[in-house]
C-alpha cells in the first residue's frame, strides 16, 4: 500500500543496490578466475551489510587452490616473434583477415602482441593498395589454411 | 643511395610481349641512373580485384618485383613514365627497409 512519506519495502527477491558490487565481483572471480583476488575475498565480510547465504558467497575451494605464475605467460611471446612480416607473404596475411568480410581481426582475436599486429595490419593495407591481396574477401585457397585466431565460424 | 623496391604489375599478355614490356622498364631505370638489383617474377595469376587502367578493365596480371637503387630525385619522373605506360597495370616504388641482424621479437623489455 503505497502513500506519501512513508518508505518502500522491497520485496525479498529484488538486488538490494548496496550489495551490487559485491555481485559483481563473486561473478568476476567464478568467470574470470583471477587467483590473485583470493586474497582480497578472505578478508572479513563488512558485517553491517545484510548478508547473503554462504554459498553464494564463498566460491568453490578447488577453483582458487591452484595458482599459477603469472609471469610465465608473459614470457612467451605471441605467435610471430621470430617471424618477419612482409607484404609479399600474403598467405600469412590472410591468416588474420576474415574469410567472409576480408576485415582485420583484432588485437583480442589474433593474439598478437603491439608490435606485431601493427605490423601486420600495415603489411595488409599496404598488399591492399599494391594490388597483392583482396580487401573485401580471402584468396580461396587460402581457406583451407589453420586457423590461428580465436574466432569461431559457423561452417 | 638509398634503395628501393618496385612492384610491377604488368598486363596479362604473351610471354614475348611481356619480357618486352619488363625489358623496356628496366632500361627506364638504367637510363636514370638507377642500378638494378634484383628482378623477381612472381608469375601471372588472377588480380585481387578488377582494376581498370589506360580503359581497360584487367583481371590477370603478372607480377614483378624490380630491386634497385636510385637517387631519390629521380622517382617522381619514373612513376609518371610508369603510369604513362599502356602495358603497366600498377607500378608501386616503395622504400626498402634496413633489415636489423637482431630482430628481439616480442618478447618482455
Amino acid at each position: 500500500m503505497w502513500s506519501l512519506g512513508t518508505t518502500v519495502t522491497l520485496p525479498a527477491f529484488t538486488v538490494v543496490p548496496e550489495l551490487l558490487p559485491v555481485l559483481c565481483q563473486v561473478k568476476m572471480l567464478c568467470v574470470r578466475g583471477l587467483q590473485r583476488l583470493k586474497a582480497i575475498f578472505y578478508l572479513p565480510r563488512n558485517t553491517s551489510h545484510r548478508s547473503l547465504t554462504s554459498a553464494e558467497v564463498l566460491p568453490k575451494d578447488d577453483a582458487l587452490l591452484k595458482v599459477e605464475n603469472l609471469s610465465r605467460e608473459s614470457k612467451k611471446g605471441c605467435m610471430l616473434c621470430n617471424v618477419t612480416v612482409d607484404f609479399k607473404n600474403i598467405q600469412l596475411l590472410s591468416q588474420f583477415v576474415s574469410p567472409h568480410t576480408g576485415r582485420i581481426y583484432g588485437r583480442h582475436i589474433t593474439g598478437l602482441c603491439g608490435k606485431k599486429q601493427k605490423e601486420i595490419s600495415k603489411a595488409i593495407k599496404k598488399a591492399h593498395s599494391l594490388g597483392f591481396m583482396p580487401v573485401t574477401h580471402k584468396y580461396p585457397e587460402f581457406m583451407k589454411d589453420p586457423r590461428i585466431c580465436s574466432i569461431k565460424h559457423l561452417d | 643511395m638509398p634503395r628501393y623496391e618496385l612492384a610491377l604489375i604488368l598486363k596479362a599478355m604473351q610471354r614475348p610481349e611481356t619480357a618486352a614490356a619488363v625489358r623496356r622498364t628496366v632500361e627506364t631505370l638504367m637510363e636514370r641512373g638507377a642500378v638494378v638489383r634484383n628482378l623477381e617474377n612472381m608469375g601471372e595469376r588472377l588480380l585481387p580485384y578488377k582494376i581498370t587502367k589506360h580503359n581497360e578493365r584487367h583481371s590477370r596480371g603478372t607480377y614483378f618485383l624490380v630491386d634497385f637503387y636510385c637517387a631519390p630525385s629521380i622517382l617522381d619522373g619514373l612513376l609518371n613514365h610508369l603510369h604513362r605506360d599502356v602495358d603497366v597495370v600498377r607500378p608501386t616504388v616503395l622504400k626498402k627497409e634496413e633489415q636489423e641482424p637482431k630482430s628481439s621479437g616480442c618478447g618482455p623489455s
